[in-house]
């Protein structure tokens, strides 16, 4: 977000128009636009459906007035230990990238957790593995990537280690697999001795659409690390690479580690179009739809231009026609939320924390930055001092970054007041201290639901609806269903955006970190007014009232 | 007829149509690869149609138009150059749509689509029956079935009436440099339309003469862009057509499908 483009940048225009595929800077151009008092037309599509809404401060909703969905996360051991859906063995393919190749993240572990509650008998057990694992000289001490370069990135060696050893170290964690089917280890040479019998038949049509088979990904296991080693060394000491859907050695790390894993857990491995759907939240897209919505946007525009924002709308446009006949579903615009914690008039919000556990940094980035859309925090406590306890301005409060909250006398019913200058925005947090979060998860916003995961089962269908190309949504765009697909899948780094998803699940807790490039996008969540039944809900004077 | 043998999509074009693969499936693209498409006339909306069914990738689009680029028509017709007044439409719009798609077998044809004899069309695929849409115009609004359907019939339907009934005696659509003279001759017509419906003129009051003139770009979009997705599932034969009108109102932003017709 570059401070050239401040308010006064955005004042000199009429109209904004957004065309955007992620929701870090749908949430900054809300901001900035509420700070200019200039209109903005939001949109996003999706496959066939997409909508349009209009955004003017005083008059409608911001674009964060209703809470969105945040992105599907899963817990650390259910990644590590207990994989039961092909997304999980993806998550954990993209962490091992980062581990092997990327930025080394603390909660991008990928080793088996042996701290995890399921694996023990009793919680005294829980806690004796915990500090054991942390007391632990041997190589589970030794970074991911360290001992991957004690070895000379050699592929053999990492694929024992992460689809044998590794694997073995689960099994005699039994109670985890009292109820569930223990994973199979597979062993380098024993499948690379049966390779022999097996026919080599090269089917016609496409590469990526094909599932191949375990040594197919074995090989394509060692050929990527080669070559992403490589490149690695190419770009010279500490270099780190970022994973790219587009980049094919990348691509295919991902699609062949998931697959082994996916093997393992007795789960169908994927073809590499599946894979890459998933891994890279690709969102399809078609011509026709974003040429409706261009029109619509064009449309709203004029009204704005022509001085007629009353007649301004939200409209939706759906693959099938509701109820009521229509395809397009305009929609009265809402007024502003009275407690929107963007554009309310002095916006404040709770934030459930442990004061003893959570960092400064922890606060700037994951809680300021992550949740609450800033980019770049100036935060004070109301401690009748002012203290400062981060500064936008770089270097200033680096020293404090490290330490708990607690050591600044912030404790329960202390407030922060938050100010983003660039985005013109100040927020008021008060600290609500507890000792009692879900696991994995560092802080909670009050007042809305937690994130919950959703069945297994729906998931992993709508998943593979919008790969295989089966799904046949009718739902207005506002369907949860058009949302899940994309909540279901862990944003590491995202692709495109993501339609209006239903406000029911409004997920904010603030659970294990994504990577700042995980995006979603999405457009407004504001239900329309005209609701299935067809009653006379419709606000809309559309219909010809007939003749008497 | 879409063509036997089952065309390949090859790793370029995969790529290439990736995204929409990745929506409609791999057998529903192969179907459009293996389409020829007519498409007759080329103004703002025929523009839109182009580039939606060129971006799809059907095997060939054949652009049929009669007429010379006007000045009016470059507002709405985004394909034909500034410079092309003059030109015959179908000509001026060729360039920028085969850059849209080097893939895609963009022709451009300066006839009447009247002038054309009966096996012209047989290299086409065929799309989906629809009933004539003289049937669909020859509903009796005086039954007591239809006088209740009344209430939500969108008014558009009989705005179309009007237009079809100007472009018949006329030879023309409305035009905006003749707007007093046009307009008086569209409320007549309003207003003997409606008589012969047996209907009120008050159902389609005098404001509706400002909807009638000229092209407007987005509204070209809009209904290029559902009418583009109808002939794509149409050629790709996934999900069901639209019954069997669709009517856009751009100022309310509304889209309703409805159907007339043969019960």
């Amino acid at each position: 977000m570059n401070p050239d483009y401040n308010v006064e940048f955005f004042r000199k225009f009429m109209l904004v128009m957004n065309a955007l595929d992620n929701r870090a800077a749908r949430n900054h151009v809300n901001r900035m636009c509420l700070a200019a008092d200039i209109p903005l037309i939001e949109s996003g599509t999706a496959g066939y459906l997409g909508q349009v809404t209009v955004i003017k401060k005083g008059m409608t909703e911001c674009y964060e007035c209703q809470p969105k969905p945040t992105q599907k996360t899963f817990p650390g051991c259910t990644i590590r230990n207990t994989p039961s859906e092909p997304i999980h063995c993806i998550v954990w393919a993209k962490y091992l990238f980062n581990q092997l190749f990327g930025e080394e993240d603390a909660d991008q572990e990928v080793s088996p957790d042996t701290a995890d509650p399921e694996a023990a008998w009793n919680p005294e057990e829980t806690a004796a593995r915990a500090t054991a694992s942390e007391k632990d000289g041997d190589i589970k001490r030794v970074s991911t990537k360290e001992w991957a370069r004690s070895t000379g990135y050699d592929p053999v060696k990492l694929f024992n280690k992460l689809f044998k050893d590794d694997i073995m170290y689960l099994l005699t964690m039994d109670k985890l697999w009292k109820k569930r089917k223990a994973p199979a280890p597979l062993d380098w040479q024993q499948l690379e001795n049966s390779v022999c019998s097996q026919q080599e038949t090269p089917a016609a049509g496409l590469k990526d659409q094909k599932v191949l088979g375990v040594w197919g990904y074995c090989q394509m296991f060692q050929q990527s690390v080669e070559t992403l080693r490589s490149q690695l060394q190419e770009k010279g000491e500490g270099a780190e690479l970022v994973w790219d859907k587009d980049d094919p050695p990348a691509m295919d790390f991902v699609t062949a580690a998931a697959n082994l894993r996916m093997h393992i857990f007795s789960m169908n491995m994927k073809s590499r179009f599946d894979v890459k759907s998933m891994a890279g939240n690709i969102i399809p897209a078609i011509a026709t739809t974003n040429a409706v919505i261009a029109g619509l946007i064009v449309l709203e525009g004029l009204k704005i231009l022509s001085g007629e924002l009353e007649s301004c709308r939200t409209i939706f446009l759906n693959k099938c026609p509701n109820l009521r006949k229509k395809l397009l579903v305009p929609c009265v615009l809402d007024p502003p939320s009275s407690n929107c914690y963007v554009c309310a008039s002095k916006p404040e919000v709770t934030v459930k924390l442990n004061v003893h556990k959570t960092t400064v940094l922890c606060l700037q980035d994951r809680i300021l930055k992550e949740r609450f859309g800033m980019v770049a925090p100036d935060v004070q406590i109301e401690d009748g001092k002012g203290t400062i306890l981060i500064s936008s301005e770089e270097g200033e409060t680096e020293a404090n970054n490290s330490k708990f909250l607690s050591d600044f006398g912030i404790r329960n019913g202390s407030r922060l007041q938050s100010d983003d200058f660039l985005q013109d925005y100040t927020l008021l947090i008060n600290v609500l201290h507890t000792e009692e979060l879900e696991r994995d998860v560092e802080f909670e916003v009050v007042g809305e639901a937690p994130d919950k995961a959703p069945p297994p089962q729906s998931n992993q269908e709508e998943v593979n609806s919008i790969t295989n190309g089966n799904k046949d949504s009718a739902q207005p765009s506002t369907s949860s269903k058009a949302a899940a697909d994309d909540d279901d899948i862990m944003i590491v780094d995202s692709e495109e955006e993501e339609v209006a998803s239903s406000s029911s699940a409004a997920a904010t807790a603030g659970s294990k970190r994504k990577h700042p490039d995980s995006e979603t996008g999405e457009t407004s969540t504001k239900r329309p007014r005209t609701d299935q039944s067809g009653a006379a809900a419709d606000n809309d004077d559309d219909d010809i009232i007939a003749l008497d | 007829m879409i063509e036997k043998e089952d065309p390949i999509i090859s790793e370029e074009e995969a790529a290439q149509y990736d995204r929409q693969i990745r929506l409609w499936g791999l057998d529903a693209q192969k179907r459009l690869r293996g389409s020829r498409v007519l498409l007759a006339g080329l103004g703002g909306l025929g523009a839109e149609v182009a580039k939606n069914l060129i971006l799809a990738g059907v095997k060939g689009l054949t652009l049929l138009d009669h007429e010379q680029v006007s000045e009016d028509s470059c507002r709405a017709q985004f394909l034909v150059p500034v410079s092309a007044q003059g030109q015959n439409r179908a000509r001026a719009s060729l360039e920028r749509a085969q850059n849209l798609n080097p893939m895609v077998e963009v022709h451009a044809d300066p006839d009447r689509v009247e002038d054309k004899p009966d096996d012209f069309f047989l290299q086409f695929d065929a799309t989906a029956r629809f009933c004539s849409l003289k049937e669909a115009l020859e509903v009796d609004w005086t039954s007591e079935k239809a006088k209740a359907a009344l209430k939500r019939t969108p008014l558009d339907y009989f705005l179309l009436h009007v237009l079809l009934k100007f472009r018949t005696d006329k030879g023309r659509d409305p035009d905006p440099k003749s707007f007093t003279e046009d307009g008086q001759l569209l409320r007549q017509i309003r207003d003997d339309v409606l008589e012969a419906l047996a209907l009120s003129s008050d159902l389609l009051n005098d404001d509706f003469i400002s909807y009638c003139f000229s092209e407007v770009s987005p509204v070209c979009a809009v209904v290029g862009g559902v009418l583009g997705q109808e002939v794509v599932k149409a050629l790709s034969q996934r999900d069901a057509p639209h019954r069997n009108f669709f009517f856009f109102n751009g100022r309310k932003g509304s889209g309703v499908v409805d159907y007339f017709g043969p019960n």
